[in-house]
């Protein structure tokens, strides 16, 4: 089963650090998603793991077999790793048809003709591609196109699945519709997969763990939910979650009590003491419950969408987002109560980083 | 009372639907297009017609026993089904199949010398990279004699061809090349293939280096070897632009005249167009039906070109992340592959000049000791007390001399700013309304004069200026120069129209923004360099252009090109290569300020 390990890699172009001392352990059968604004390093690293870059500095073994080692000189080419690659673009040959495409990496490892075509017959079905057999990839649309990309990259059956944003060029309504046969994907192929991507909500939906990256660094490799729930640092948790974080500047006193946008509370938490000083508090949009609670706050303005309705918040103020689940409408500039539920997470002011996760026990205007 | 309401209804539909269509600048600019270029494209060509049916004055109706003016299809037969003394053998399908054979291995040679090259600049980590792409477009930046003048000087001797004199070889290493490799098809065929070169250089390299990596990536990971990929991925989809290559360098080579004229006249090897300028004198009827053959040619190779870019597995152009592809290592073989390039590049860009500037200093040809050398030929004066031949000054002290250079370059700039301008509206115009026939039309009319050879062309708008008093002289060669160059600018035109979304347009548009400006200050700024080529290619053809002018022209002495044509007639070869030199630098001179000024270039899109 395969697994992949990368050890202190790095990636420079000149003076720009690409990628910088990046440690990860992949696991066998795991979904991993590489996530990051554009220009964070996550195509470099999957091109890095694929063999279509080479590191500057490190070592990355796949499925306990080294197959770069910088300090030793191993580089084996991406045909001898084993894996397959699914490009943002698709990468269709357009000279060759549905059928050519698909069979071309079989003809490679010189399998029968008689087993390429069942092979090649088999994900058509499964891609539910088959009435386009003998088209050229120009008369394809963009969906059809990506799975014929993908049956291409699925043929060989690699144990291990690169992808570079492979949605991306595609509509919202397909791209709903391609995530969950990728999961399914996944679950049927048995193999490890790689997913490169800038959107959160594709990471959370579909990866058993998260690398987010930024700036060719490492800031948390996590479940998504773990990640979600407690972020490493301030931009973790902005990056995770739609609407964003709340993220108001506060103080922490010595006796614990928090000071943060015209309001107070106790900072409960089971960690260690934390003493005083200057803090960011987060707080997930969801965990602000509208109509409720002794808070008081002005509607700003409200995007109702059906399913929820998400509420801008004017707090003496300071400005808090909450969604309010359920087909409700506020009336803008009326007054409306609110509290905080669940879990709240402090950050150091001057650092980002993530101190401790609590809860904000009997908060109340004024401060 | 109801029908004469509706009858004035449709009458102001009408009016209004008229008036709409005319509001547009791009309709405007189309059907004035449509109409000049039918009467400056077609009408010639339908007089050309009716000049293979027409019996001329003198030899023609003396042979033929009919009365001048007689229309007859005497020429088609004469040309086509004459048995007697092998005439139809030796005026019409020997030349036929020259050609044939000239401009097929000159497209194979373009191809293989072009194609490769761009491989190896666009893909692989060949040294000295930056040198070949900068030297490898000279040979088609300079005439296309050049190369020609230069073999003969190099190669010829006493023994073959006209017998005249030993060329360096000769003379320097006492080698006598054969007659094969000096004179006919071969030198023809090797000289035009490297002439155009650079054409599959530029199309199949700009194919190459926009060609989404991921598409050689793609196939890396499914495990396909080297070789493999580059057979069954790369290959295949440069195959269009290598076809178009071919094709147009077919055309190319099978209209050129003065390559031929050098290297196969002076052993009575005659291709198409040669033959024709060697008929047009005596049998014009007979040369305008051979014009007709050659037209037909290009005419079909262009339909076939259009047929080839057009098929089902059209190249896409969407682009991913290609910009971190990953280069052959040539390895080993690297230095000796450049260092092999670098020394073909020298032989061909950079010695022909060394060689025509020896030539120019020389007093004795033959004898190329610094004793025999002298710079009189350039600034000397009172030449002629102590020469039997040629003027009596340096070219650079001859008033005559200046004044060719004045009148070619204010020809090549009237040409360049006529048919770029030209271009640029035709681009407008054809970009706008695409999809539509009248776009097509006159896309197609704009491209029609470059089938059309180039001293064809010439003799035909000679024989209109002989109805129209007032066309001649610089007005007429301005006229010529810039309809038989608008090809190239209105090709440059279109593309960089059609890059541009219509959306650009649009928002200056809504806020009232009237069309010349719309012109001037939005979209020229935007394709600047697209447009400067558009310009800067008719300008740098103009000034080395022979066969377009050489019968249009009212004494030898007009421009330089004719000088120089006159000058090698009369074997004054020191002026002769002083003039072609003087040429050079200035075709070159003016080709490097305008890249330097402006960015724009011959080739641009590709490079090291």
């Amino acid at each position: 089963m395969p697994e992949i390990i990368l050890n202190n890699v790095a990636k420079r172009f000149g003076k720009f650090v690409a990628v910088d001392n990046l440690n990860l352990h992949i696991e066998s059968n795991s979904f991993i998603t590489l996530l990051g604004p554009s220009g964070c390093g996550k195509t470099t690293t999957l091109r890095m793991i694929a063999g279509l870059e080479t590191p500057t500095e490190g070592s990355i073994s796949i499925d306990d077999k080294v197959v770069f080692d910088a300090d030793r000189g191993i580089n084996l080419p991406p045909n001898k790793r084993d894996v397959g690659f699914l490009f943002q673009n698709y990468a269709l040959w357009p000279h060759m048809t549905v059928y050519q495409n698909i069979a071309f990496g079989l003809e490679n490892l010189k399998w029968k003709k008689q087993d390429i075509r069942d092979r090649v017959s088999e994900l058509l079905k499964m891609l539910r591609i088959e009435p386009f057999e003998k088209r050229y990839p120009a008369e394809l649309s963009g969906g059809q196109q990506q799975r014929v990309a993908i049956a291409r990259t699925l043929a060989p059956g690699p144990k291990v699945l690169f992808m570079d944003e492979p949605l991306s060029n595609l509509d919202a309504k397909l791209r709903m519709e391609m995530r969950t046969e990728l999961k399914r994907l996944h679950r049927d192929t048995d193999s490890t997969f790689v997913y490169v991507t800038h959107d959160q909500l594709e990471a959370m939906t579909l990866s058993t763990n998260v690398c987010i990256m930024e700036n060719g660094v490492l800031q948390q490799f996590a479940p998504p939910l773990v990640m979600y729930n407690n972020p490493a640092n301030l931009f973790v948790a902005d990056f995770m979650g739609n609407p964003t974080m709340n993220f108001i500047d506060g103080h922490l006193g010595v006796d614990g009590r928090l000071t943060f946008g015209g309001m107070t509370a106790m900072f409960g938490h089971s960690g260690e003491y934390l003493g005083e000083r200057d803090v960011v508090v987060g707080i997930r949009p969801e965990y602000i419950h509208v109509g409720e609670g002794d808070l008081k706050a002005t509607v700003y303005s409200t995007l109702p969408s059906g399913m929820e309705t998400t509420v801008k918040l004017d707090v003496k103020g300071t400005s808090l987002t909450a969604v309010v689940f359920g087909d409700l409408d506020y009336a803008v500039d009326s007054e409306v109560s609110f509290s905080f539920h669940k879990a709240a997470v402090l950050f150091d002011k001057a650092d980002g980083k993530n101190i401790a996760k609590g809860q904000l026990l009997s908060p109340a205007m004024g401060g | 009372m109801q029908q004469v309401r509706t009858g004035n209804l449709t009458m102001n539909r009408l009016r209004g639907r008229v008036k709409a269509w005319l509001s547009k600048p791009a309709n405007i600019i189309l059907l004035v297009f449509l109409v000049t270029l039918t009467a400056l494209t077609l009408y010639p060509l339908l007089s050309m017609l009716v000049e293979t049916v027409t019996i001329h004055t003198g030899r023609e109706a003396r042979a033929s026993k009919l009365a001048a003016g007689t229309l007859s299809l005497y020429h088609f037969e004469r040309l086509f089904a004459t048995s007697e003394n092998q005439y139809s053998w030796i005026q019409f399908y020997e030349p036929f199949l020259n050609t044939l054979l000239v401009s097929l291995s000159s497209s194979v040679i373009a191809i293989l010398f072009g194609g490769v090259v761009a491989f190896l600049v666009t893909r692989t980590n060949l040294k000295y990279k930056k040198f070949v792409s900068a030297v490898f477009t000279f040979p088609y930046i300079m005439p296309a004699w050049t190369l020609a003048l230069f073999w003969e000087t190099f190669f010829k001797n006493v023994n073959i061809g006209l017998k005249t004199s030993n060329g360096i070889m000769a003379s320097v290493f006492g080698v006598y090349a054969p007659e094969w490799f000096v004179y006919g098809a071969f030198p023809i065929a090797l000289v035009l293939g490297l002439h155009y070169a650079p054409f599959a250089y530029i199309l199949i390299g700009g194919i190459l280096r926009n060609m989404d990596a991921n598409l050689e990536e793609a196939a890396t990971i499914l495990k396909t070897s080297r070789p493999r990929i580059i057979w069954k991925i790369t290959l295949p989809i440069v195959k269009p632009a290598m076809l178009s290559t071919f094709l147009l360098v077919f055309a190319s080579s099978m209209s050129a005249y003065s390559v031929p004229v050098f290297l196969g006249s002076p052993v009575r090897y005659y291709v198409l167009s040669t033959k024709m300028k060697s008929l047009m004198d005596s049998y014009p009827g007979q040369a305008y039906i051979i014009v007709g053959v050659m037209i037909l040619f290009g005419v079909g190779i262009l339909l076939l070109n259009q047929k080839v870019t057009n098929s089902r597995k059209q190249f896409t152009t969407v682009t991913g992340k290609s910009g971190q592809i990953s280069k052959i290592n040539l390895g080993k073989a690297n230095r000796p592959v450049a260092i092999l390039l670098v020394i073909i590049l020298l032989m061909v860009a950079v010695v022909p000049l060394v060689t025509f500037a020896l030539e120019s200093v020389i007093i004795k040809a033959g004898d190329y000791s610094l004793s025999n050398m002298t710079l009189d030929f350039w600034i000397g004066t009172a030449l002629d007390k102590r020469l039997d031949q040629g003027d009596s000054t340096g070219i650079l002290l001859n008033p005559k001399v200046w004044n060719a250079l004045i009148f070619s370059l204010s020809l090549a700039v009237t040409c360049a700013i006529v048919a770029g301008t030209c271009g640029i509206l035709v681009g407008y115009g054809v970009a706008k309304r695409r999809g539509s026939r009248l776009a097509s039309w006159v896309n197609s009319l704009s491209f029609f004069p470059y089938l059309m050879p180039a001293l064809a062309f010439g003799a035909i708008y000679l024989a209109m200026s002989s109805q129209i008093p007032w066309l001649r002289g610089f007005l007429l060669l301005a006229l010529v120069g810039s309809v038989k160059y608008l090809p190239f600018a209105s090709r440059s035109g279109v593309n960089a129209m059609l890059q541009l979304s219509g959306e650009i347009e649009e928002a200056a548009v809504i806020t009232g923004v009237p069309w010349w400006k719309r012109m001037v200050r939005v979209i020229f700024p935007i394709q600047k360099s697209s447009f400067l080529s558009g310009y800067l290619l008719p300008m740098v053809s103009c000034m080395r252009e022979l066969s377009l002018f050489v019968l249009l022209v009212p004494t030898s002495n007009t421009i330089l090109t004719t000088m120089l044509m006159q000058y090698s007639e009369k074997g004054w070869a020191q002026f002769g290569n002083a003039i072609n030199l003087l040429i050079i630098i200035v075709v070159l001179l003016v080709n490097f300020t305008v890249n330097k000024l402006t960015g724009a270039s011959i080739d641009k899109g590709v490079g090291g």
